[in-house]
């Protein structure tokens, strides 16, 4: 792969393979109808509640299922770096030994290692999500890209939806919009609808959470509504103590009113703690564990404010406690 | 991504039920407290020594009977009630006698009964009826039936299938009954008998006429009991409805229908005696489209005010309440495997005109309400959707499906089911008005008998036969063909060869024996009540179970399809491509069930190493293709000698993907012995795992119009993606596309395994909790515990 460093970020310019850790069909939560989500691997952003941890580092990852393990040490026998060893605790993967090729995958019998992210080809992407063309066309559904961060790898992005709007697919992007303008022309033309994630308005707690500052993501926001004047879905992850403050919705709320004329709708995605495994496979510390779920009063209350602040469609979906 | 846990509300009958409503529905429901009336088994017969009144081929398609068989052959024989049949009844063919012995029964010995506050009356149907033979016919049946019942019992006990001469599973010209009324039709029989010089087929056509009599002499006891309840009625609104009852049994079924309350008694008293007839309560025993031939009568008497649209729904609903009256018959055999729950008295809604236009009616809305107010077994609704299925319709639908957890009806799609039926050679021009039986089983309605449950084969059998050169493992004994020890195959074609021949012989095996069934009930055990309102049998002077009907099958359903196709394409990728696996380990291996480490490594290599049906992909799929073609079309080649029915193919598998479990070997999909087999057209649990886009194309890629019957899949949602209207659209354009790209039928289930363990563990507090099976529906509660952990690890699997 063609690597880019701009602003300490690594980006995929080879527009013939995209690093994808998953191709989602029947996806019924990222836009509208029945859509495929095609996964990009890596993301500019740190939220410490991210239930894609593994769309975070844009290498392919190995993870190992205990519960699918039956201890052949087919593995070990294959893996050439001596990256594995079975432990009474389960398996110690050597991260830094570790150079995902693979074969350890296809040693073992029983699928319990599995390598996450892999470079497929544009045509293959394409062909696999072109699959379900009938039921998009029913539903008017149609395919999101997302992630991790898509404009990341904007050269295979570019492409494939080039291909999909030529082939009159609906395309959806999600993205933080922490990118380059630049980037933007150049992949926006073939984009439908942009999901846009709007995660914390107060600048300093942004760049505290998400190592980001949320000055460029705004500014993008703008331009992505007044410049190229695309439809936008806004989305805000309500995560307890990190964005479910009154003043944070408020705010989002207020500034699409004011800035966003394309927005269509304002989803509440209520924080989901069912990653942790995924974050444990990952060798990754879930800072979130112990976080509650989000009560459905709070959720209803936080959608109320962001109706009164002129925003009427907007919804909130997820886990609750009552 | 993240998804709402919404907590399932378990459907219940609706709040709303108008009190007369209420009361009839739980008085159904209090089986033990109904001493004054209980629908159970009567059984009469002529007295004759030996007299049969019980025939093992009606129930040779119900394994789990076989160790009763003999208990209940003996003890309804013991039980029955003697009917005193005139001196020179021998003298008459046996359809002549039948007919005459069902009129003697039902006009001195069939109690009647109507319960207070019913409005359709008509309560007791279950009989056993004596088979009125002669000793020297006595002989042949019993030496015939039994010496069948012995092969049966092989051919099951090793688990190739079973198959018998099922009864029900048939549409009734009930649209004929209303019209013409029986007096109608017995004056068109009346004007045949003329035309013919033949003795024998005026006995048969005689006998048709006597039983539609004996409708008519029933429904006027029926007046009668009205008339006198009515006298003793203090309450004059009560008197009044009572007077009308007695009024209208006794027109109908005499004389045509002219409102919608006479329509509705009309078909219940000709619908019952259907059962009672042919001495089998409900299964598949079908309304046809109902919504369509009872309209007129819904609409006038709406237009002109005789009855309100509130009074139509209370009608309707004390309609349905009588079909689960069929229930009594086994009101104390308790609980089994799903069997007291699968009648299945189908009653087809909706669907497509003669030009593509969408025929759903007021009445058909109506009947929607009906259904999700009831929260009722029977009659179970089968929704047919097409391409010009109007928006509101399958929203309304899929609505449905989300309240009652899915399980109330079955959806049909046209254009795949019509695809089937002109493929099997049905006209183009009648194939619209087509129509399902029993669960999702297409056929024609009031002309064609098609026999959908009567045989079922065991398709993964084959797959045991072609590793064992022709041996049953766990007996050893030699049950298929010499096809070769598979460990000199050079070549996968060599092994998929010895397949198909080993699959051809054991079809071949069971047709023997269902034509022998089909044989024995030709000669032995006309039903000439039923014969007198299915087309053709009075024309052709041939009774409904000698080929009588307009159109004629007998229907074999595939067993296993999922877990044969991915047995052979394990093999073929494992052992003879990759050679990662030799045949010798293979066979060692599922000789030993894959125990041990060794075992279970070549058994989780054979399950993440090759491609499963299911997923879209399309070797795995294009195997189960060749599967499903090459038998379909195998027994369409075939016909039952003695009545010409040709055999056509089908997916029903019924309870049989538990019932073989344990029959059939491992095999090379990586199952063990005893795990259960894939539920007819669907993936192997859990290995479908692309979702339900993926799953419905790869159920389309196996061109189900060479099993015309119609194929049943299964799919479970899970309750969070229909949470909001939103979601509720996206299903139902989901439905769309499976009925372009996907099968016959589907049903749903929207349910939770938490919910289900919860249900397991509280029974008490889940009453109400429907859940479907294969094509039918059951209380999940009812249900063995295999069954119900069955369940679970289904929807543990969830898409």
């Amino acid at each position: 792969m063609k690597l880019l460093q701009e602003n300490r970020i690594s980006y995929n310019t080879d527009e013939n393979y995209a690093m994808i850790f998953n191709i989602e069909r029947f996806s019924t939560e990222d836009g509208p109808g029945i859509r495929t989500t095609v996964f990009f691997k890596g993301c500019p952003l740190k939220c410490p509640w991210c239930h894609n941890p593994e769309s975070i580092d844009r290498n392919p990852q190995l993870v190992w299922y205990s519960v699918r393990c039956i201890a052949t040490m087919d593995c070990i026998k294959a893996c050439k770096e001596n990256a594995l060893q079975l432990t009474p605790e389960g398996m110690y993967i050597d991260r830094i030994k570790c150079t995902a090729c693979g074969d350890c995958v296809e040693a073992c019998p029983s699928g319990a290692l599995e390598l996450i992210g892999e470079y497929k080809s544009v045509e293959e992407i394409f062909d696999e999500v072109m699959r379900d063309n009938s039921f998009y066309k029913n539903s008017e559904g149609g395919v999101t890209f997302g992630g991790g961060e898509p404009l990341l790898q904007y050269y295979p992005l570019t492409r494939l939806a080039m291909m999909f709007k030529e082939a009159g697919v609906h395309t959806a992007l999600d993205t933080t919009a922490f990118t380059a303008k630049k980037i933007l022309n150049m992949v926006l033309p073939y984009i439908d609808l942009v999901l846009l994630d709007l995660k914390q308005m107060d600048p300093e707690l942004h760049i505290k959470y998400t190592g980001v500052p949320n000055k460029t993501i705004l500014e993008n926001a703008k331009y992505i509504s007044q410049v190229h004047k695309k439809k936008i879905w806004v989305r805000t992850p309500v995560i307890p103590g990190y964005t479910d403050q009154d003043e944070n919705i408020e705010a989002v709320a207020k500034f699409i009113k004011e800035n966003l004329p394309t927005c269509e709708r304002y989803d509440l995605l209520a924080f989901n703690n069912t990653c942790k495994d995924k974050y444990d496979r990952l060798g990754i510390k879930f800072e979130l564990a112990d976080t509650p779920l989000m009560r459905r009063g709070r959720m209803q209350q936080l959608l109320d404010l962001a109706v009164r602040k002129g925003i009427p469609t907007t919804y909130w979906t997820g886990t609750v406690r009552d | 991504m993240s998804k709402e846990s919404a907590t399932v509300r378990i459907w219940k009958p609706s709040e709303k039920l108008p009190p007369r409503i209420k009361k009839l529905r739980d008085e159904y429901f209090s089986f033990y407290d109904r001493d004054y009336f209980r629908n159970e088994v009567r059984a009469y017969t002529t007295g004759m020594p030996g007299d049969p009144v019980w025939s093992p081929h009606n129930w040779g398609v119900v394994p789990e009977l076989f160790p009763f068989m003999k208990g209940m052959f003996d003890a309804l024989r013991a039980l029955a009630e003697e009917v005193k049949v005139p001196d020179d009844f021998w003298k008459h063919t046996i359809a002549y006698r039948r007919g005459l012995f069902f009129k003697i029964v039902l006009e001195k010995y069939l109690p009647v009964k109507i319960l207070e506050q019913e409005l359709i009356v008509g309560s007791y149907f279950n009989t056993a009826l004596s088979k009125v033979l002669r000793p020297d016919e006595q002989k042949e049946w019993y030496k015939r039936e039994f010496r069948w019942y012995k092969k049966l019992e092989f051919l099951n006990d090793v688990g190739i299938g079973n198959t018998g001469a099922i009864p029900g599973h048939i549409i009734p010209n009930y649209p004929k009954v209303l019209k013409m009324g029986m007096k109608g039709i017995v004056e068109y029989i009346e004007s045949e008998i003329e035309k013919e010089t033949d003795k024998e087929k005026i006995e048969f056509l005689q006998s048709m006429i006597l039983s539609l009599e004996s409708a008519k002499m029933l429904s006027e006891r029926y007046s009668w009991e009205a008339r006198k309840l009515a006298q003793e009625e203090k309450d004059p609104q009560r008197k009044e409805e009572l007077e009308e009852i007695a009024r209208i049994t006794a027109k109908v079924p005499w004389e045509p229908a002219e409102t919608f309350w006479e329509a509705l008694q009309s078909i219940w008293i000709t619908h019952m005696l259907v059962m009672a007839a042919e001495s089998y309560p409900g299964a598949g025993l079908s309304h046809g489209r109902f919504d369509q031939y009872m309209y007129p009568y819904y609409k006038k008497d709406i237009e002109e005010g005789r009855i309100t649209k509130e009074f139509a729904r209370e009608l309707l609903m004390a309609y349905w309440i009588k079909h689960n009256y069929v229930y009594d018959y086994q009101g104390r055999v308790g609980q089994n495997q799903g069997i007291n729950s699968g009648f299945g008295q189908l009653m087809t809604l909706s669907g497509k005109g003669p030009n593509g236009e969408d025929m759903t009616n007021e009445l058909t809305w109506l009947i929607f309400d009906v259904i999700e107010d009831m929260n009722l077994l029977e009659p179970k609704p089968n929704i047919r959707v097409h391409k010009n299925t109007p928006e509101p319709v399958l929203k309304r639908i899929t609505s449905m499906v989300t309240k009652t957890q899915g399980s109330p009806f079955l959806i049909n799609f046209d254009e795949q089911a019509i695809k089937g039926l002109l493929w099997q050679g049905m006209p183009e021009e009648e194939v619209w008005d087509y129509a399902p039986v029993g669960c999702l089983e297409n056929t024609f309605q009031g002309k064609d008998r098609s026999g959908t449950v009567d045989v079922n084969i065991n398709l993964l059998k084959a797959i045991e036969l072609t590793l064992f050169n022709g041996r049953d493992i766990r007996t050893g004994k030699r049950i298929g063909l010499k096809t070769g020890d598979p460990r000199k195959f050079k070549t996968f074609e060599e092994f998929k060869q010895a397949f198909v021949k080993q699959l051809k012989y054991i079809i071949d095996k069971l047709l023997e024996l269902a034509m022998e069934a089909d044989a024995i009930r030709a000669k032995f055990e006309p039903i000439p009540y039923l014969s007198a309102i299915v087309d053709g049998c009075i024309e052709k002077r041939k009774d409904v179970t000698a080929g009588g009907p307009v159109y004629n099958f007998i229907t074999v359903e595939g067993i296993g399809l999922a877990n044969t196709a991915d047995s052979l394409t394990a093999a073929k990728k494992l052992v003879f491509e990759e050679k990662k696996i030799s045949m010798d380990e293979l066979l060692y291996h599922i000789q030993n069930n894959f125990e041990g480490r060794e075992g279970e490594k070549i058994r989780q290599i054979l399950i993440n190493k090759a491609p499963k049906y299911g997923n879209d992909n399309d070797e795995a799929d294009a195997m189960a293709r060749f599967v499903s073609q090459l038998w379909t079309k195998y027994v369409f080649t075939k016909k039952s000698p003695t009545t010409g029915r040709r055999f056509r193919g089908g997916y029903l598998s019924w309870n049989y993907w538990i019932a073989y479990a344990p029959a059939v070997s491992a095999t090379p999909d990586g199952r063990r012995r005893g795990t259960f087999l894939a539920n007819a057209i669907g993936p192997i649990d859990g290995m479908a795992k692309k979702g339900p886009t993926a799953e419905a194309l790869s159920v389309g890629k196996l061109g189900l119009e060479t099993a015309p019957n119609g194929d049943s899949h299964t799919m479970n949602f899970s309750p969070a993606m229909l949470r909001d209207e939103e979601h509720v659209e996206k299903m139902a354009n989901f439905l769309r596309t499976y009925n372009e790209k996907g099968g016959t039928a589907l049903q749903i289930n929207i349910i939770d395994a938490d919910t289900l363990r919860e249900a397991q563990k509280h029974p008490e507090d889940y009453q109400n909790l429907l859940v479907r099976i294969t094509g039918y529906n059951a209380y999940f509660v009812m249900l063995g515990k295999e069954m119900q952990d069955e369940i679970i690890a289904r929807e543990s699997h969830k898409l």
